[in-house]
């Protein structure tokens, strides 16, 4: 295989990871969100070196707290519906 | 009060469709969506405001309410906000509470329930500018001075027609004020505290507002016939016929344009990188793709040009009063109006828009019913059907065939919501009556600079798609389409051999009965995340079919009418009618609903009816010879 083939086959490989990314963070935010708070507890454990727990804390999606401006079906903001 | 590093939270209430949103839009500069109808607002908003003096403030814009004595959902959101028992949200430090100059007499009534607060609060009369057209003519000062409140006038549509208001907040904030309450001294339980209310508006309105007549003459005029039983209703079609002739006659030669240019597009990047993997992803799959959607582009905007100037223009409400004995008799209620019209722009809105009505049960079958309205983003796989195999030609020396069949698909999608919420009623053997209770607002000249904000949002969520999630399921699709290879002893095309070659293959058990080729089948996965992406996915899975460059450089238009049958066209487009193919939509269902059980209802219901009419079209089709 020359190396150009090789370059084409890394931005096809770069560009479906992304696109998987996109589909998966706006189609199934609940399980994206669930998944990097496991990736991260695990990389936050106390005995994992210092470079693990800053991909952690990288890694660590941001308080729900902080609201969205998005609306939709599919993010998960909005007031909370009524109990019935 | 005074200047400190948190923003000072300002709300803005009112009664619905006294232009809060567009108050809202000219203080924050957002460009949140204004309509001449009430019930646009269902949430609360929050925008930032920098007055003139360096203040900042959080500004809040509410839904609309007719009482503080919530009816709905939405009414109570405002309450609750307003009193500062909302969980999570401080309450408002100013209140600026919207009444439209035209309507006084109503919504000085809610003015007064405000005041009652206690909270610091200046009364915007909005739209001042067609008050005084109308020869209505308000005396700010006494009304202030009877009300015991700052009032500015303010036309929000206009550029600076808030900048008195901004400063009036400023000199509050720096002086604050809280107003007297009046009523509880008058009255303490509610029919008295009623009553009590009317005689003070009353008590206002003879001390500082002169109306020449209750009613404009052209409003009058106007609606003798726009809501006539007979001509009104001949009226409201012509109206929606027009529409999709437009958008029929209007669009080509932009549509030209974008074909050509992503033809021209195709080719320059085929020709420049060498033949590979990369020049496929980019020539068959990302160029074919996304050009095959945004070639729909001029008919949505079109399209919508329309819905914004007839949602500004306040005929929407007519056509509510209207259509309200056709919806009553199907059971659905009055209320169901503006949540199902918010729904031909996307269901999403539309099912959250449904908190405005009050009874459960109409609730959720307005929510059932919605997905049915045709949405913006099925009308590319519409199109992309009907110019395939509807031939452009005049029916009656004046009509659109295209545009008629179109108009057909959107009255399809109608008659269906009534027809299931029909049954729905019957199923629940609900005989209760629900009376429509519908302001309906002057008519007015639709701004220019609102309908192009509207339109600019429509094209913007359009394109948003088309680079984000449409973008990535093209790119997924090629990929699936693409990989594994055939192998060396192959005997079929090469698609055929790839992952989504199999499945496509495999789901044809399931879907020939209905007439869906593997190629369509294919489309439907990605589809379900967005409908458009059923078109961009065929127009990749034909690109990576073709024999040759030239073959694959082909528009998708005259590929599927070369090699389906109207049959499975017919099929096609009936089951885009009813199937609910938009992930987000269910999960706007479970949202709103806050049950499994309804959402999972709704998907089997509407795959179900998709299903069996598809299968029924088919088949017929099929026995006339369009096999």
């Amino acid at each position: 295989m020359d190396a150009s083939l090789l370059l084409q086959y890394a931005i096809i490989a770069l560009a479906v990871l992304l696109s998987v990314w996109v589909v998966a963070k706006k189609q199934f935010p609940g399980s994206v969100r669930r998944l990097r708070v496991g990736l991260a507890l695990y990389l936050l454990r106390e005995q994992r070196p210092s470079w693990m727990r800053k991909w952690g804390r990288a890694l660590a999606p941001a308080s729900n707290a902080d609201g969205g401006s998005d609306c939709g079906g599919c993010n998960g903001c909005g007031p909370s519906p009524p109990k019935r | 009060m005074s200047a400190t590093a948190l923003p000072l939270r300002l709300a803005l209430v009112g009664n619905p469709n006294c232009g809060k949103t567009a108050l809202f839009n000219q203080l924050t500069g957002s460009r949140q969506k204004v309509a001449n109808y009430a019930g646009v607002t269902v949430e609360r908003k929050e925008g930032r405001l920098h007055s003139a003096s360096g203040r900042s403030y959080a500004v809040l814009d509410l839904p609309g309410a007719y009482s503080l004595n919530a009816a709905s959902l939405d009414e109570a959101i405002t309450r609750d906000l307003c009193r500062g028992f909302l969980p999570g949200e401080p309450a408002p430090d100013v209140l600026v509470c919207v009444v439209d100059a035209t309507n006084l007499r109503l919504h000085l009534r809610f003015a007064l329930e405000v005041r009652e607060l206690g909270k610091p609060m200046i009364l915007a009369v909005n739209m001042a500018d067609v008050a005084r057209r109308r020869g209505i003519t308000i005396d700010l000062a006494a009304l202030q001075r009877e009300l015991g409140v700052p009032v500015v006038e303010t036309v929000a549509v206009r550029r600076n027609g808030a900048r008195a208001l901004v400063e009036r907040i400023d000199r509050l904030v720096a002086k604050p004020h809280v107003p007297r309450t009046h009523l509880a001294e008058t009255a303490d339980h509610g029919a008295g505290t009623a009553q009590a209310l009317h005689e003070e508006t009353r008590r206002l309105l003879s001390a500082a507002v002169g109306m020449p007549t209750r009613t404009a003459r052209i409003d009058d005029a106007l609606d003798r016939w726009l809501l006539h039983p007979v001509f009104g209703l001949m009226a409201l079609a012509v109206v929606m016929f027009l529409i999709f002739q437009a958008v029929y006659a209007w669009a080509t030669p932009m549509m030209d344009a974008i074909d050509a240019a992503t033809a021209w597009l195709g080719a320059s990047v085929g020709a420049a990188l060498p033949q590979g993997p990369l020049n496929s992803l980019l020539v068959d799959g990302i160029i074919a793709g996304l050009g095959g959607v945004i070639v729909f582009l001029p008919q949505i905007l079109i399209l919508f040009a329309f819905i914004l100037a007839l949602e500004e223009s306040g005929y929407l409400p007519r056509a509510a009063f209207l259509l309200d004995r056709m919806m009553a008799s199907a059971g659905l209620s009055g209320r169901s109006f503006i949540p199902l019209l918010s729904s031909f722009a996307c269901a999403i809105p539309g099912i959250m828009a449904t908190r405005s009505i009050q009874d459960p049960r109409d609730r959720l079958a307005t929510i059932l019913v919605a997905p049915l309205m045709t949405c913006s983003a099925r009308l590319p796989v519409y199109a992309l059907l009907i110019g395939a195999f509807i031939p452009q030609r005049q029916v009656w020396g004046v009509f659109n065939q295209q545009g008629l069949v179109l108009f057909g698909l959107y009255f399809a999608g109608v008659v269906s919501a009534l027809m299931v919420s029909w049954v729905m009623k019957k199923w629940r053997r609900d005989k209760s009556e629900h009376p429509l209770l519908l302001e309906l607002p002057s008519y007015r000249i639709p701004h220019p600079r609102d309908l192009l904000i509207g339109l600019w949002e429509r094209a913007w969520i359009f394109l948003r798609r088309v680079g984000g999630i449409i973008l990535a399921l093209t790119i997924l699709l090629w990929f699936l389409l693409s990989f594994p290879g055939a192998p060396a002893d192959a005997t079929m095309p090469a698609i055929d051999y790839s992952f989504a070659g199999r499945i496509g293959h495999a789901m044809t058990a399931i879907f020939a009965p209905i007439g869906f080729n593997w190629q369509i089948c294919i489309a439907l996965i990605p589809g379900l995340a967005a409908r458009e992406v059923a078109v961009s996915s065929l127009a990749t899975v034909y690109a990576l079919s073709a024999a040759d460059d030239d073959a694959a450089a082909q528009a998708l238009t005259p590929l599927i009418s070369d090699g389906w049958s109207l049959a499975t066209a017919l099929s096609l487009l009936v089951w885009f009618i009813y199937a609910p193919m938009c992930i987000s939509t269910l999960a706007t269902i479970k949202r709103e609903t806050n049950s499994w059980k309804k959402m999972s209802f709704a998907t089997i219901y509407l795959f179900g009816l998709a299903y069996v009419a598809s299968f029924v079209t088919y088949q017929v089709a099929v026995l006339l010879g369009a096999g």
